[in-house]
């Protein structure tokens, strides 16, 4: 079962993810059941997709997550929140993120 | 002022195969078996043909407080360049060990501790296991390939050794 995304979450990453900026661009390998598999399981984020990993630092709920994109960007709240909610699903479900607490 | 969206759509996605510079390489199986995880991945050349060939799939652990082994087949990081490297361990010399790619004729030269970052347990070929000499037979390995026996040249007495010694392992 899927766990709901809450915008007064805090996400930052597992600790069974290594993450690596390699010729300006950031490789992640989840490390499922103790293997790092970069044949199979190695993963890139676009630049977007950085931004928003960088901003899930463990820091900030998803609020302000979003709130702080839609500072920086021209982009509809709502376009930008839909975004974030989906990375951090996708993140979730491949166990590269974990939800740390609500606030 | 905002800007635009630098790259909107797909955020994120498998990276495909794609080759990466030697030290990166080395840094991120690092990282990884630092973790306490095992690195899989796809390993190039023919150094360690027949038992590793070109494509084939490694699994390299974490050494976990056990020292490698006469025979262990090893990925390590080499000093010059900082690549990662998988060869065979030939002769141990106190903290150091002798390193060799059983399709050479001379070895690595000789290798510290702290450069050898895990050791191979798994060959995939074709998504299967293969025999990769990392059993018992490692120690009649060792033995030819300190004598500088190229093991490629013997692929014809393996193929009639390979069963016999299954047999007695099983």
């Amino acid at each position: 079962m899927e766990a709901k995304i809450r915008l007064d979450a805090i996400y930052g990453p597992s600790e069974d993810v290594v993450s690596r900026e390699i010729e300006g661009e950031l490789l992640i390998v989840p490390l499922a059941a103790g293997v790092g598999d970069i044949e199979d399981e190695l993963f890139t984020l676009n630049k977007t997709g950085r931004i928003i990993w960088e901003l899930l630092g463990g820091q900030k709920n998803l609020k302000n997550v979003v709130a702080e994109l839609f500072a920086r960007f021209e982009a509809p709240v709502g376009e930008i929140e839909e975004d974030v909610i989906g990375l951090v699903e996708e993140l979730l479900k491949r166990g590269m993120l974990v939800e740390i607490s609500n606030t | 002022m905002k800007s635009q969206i630098p790259e909107p759509g797909i955020f994120l996605a498998r990276a495909g195969e794609r080759p990466l510079p030697g030290p990166d390489f080395a840094a991120l199986a690092r990282a990884v078996l630092d973790k306490g995880a095992s690195f899989r991945f796809k390993a190039t050349g023919f150094s360690m043909f027949p038992f590793i060939r070109n494509g084939d799939v490694v699994t390299v652990s974490p050494l976990a407080g056990n020292p490698p082994r006469l025979g262990d087949v090893v990925a390590f990081v080499t000093s010059g360049q900082q690549k990662l490297m998988v060869h065979r361990v030939i002769r141990i010399m106190g903290d150091s060990f002798l390193i060799k790619g059983d399709n050479r004729y001379s070895a690595d030269g000789l290798s510290p501790k702290a450069s050898i970052l895990g050791r191979v347990t798994r060959v995939e070929r074709g998504k299967k296991a293969v025999f990769s000499g990392i059993g018992p037979e490692r120690a009649l390995i060792v033995l030819l390939s300190r004598r500088g026996v190229v093991l490629t040249l013997l692929l014809p007495v393996w193929r009639i050794v390979r069963p016999v010694m299954r047999r007695w392992i099983a």
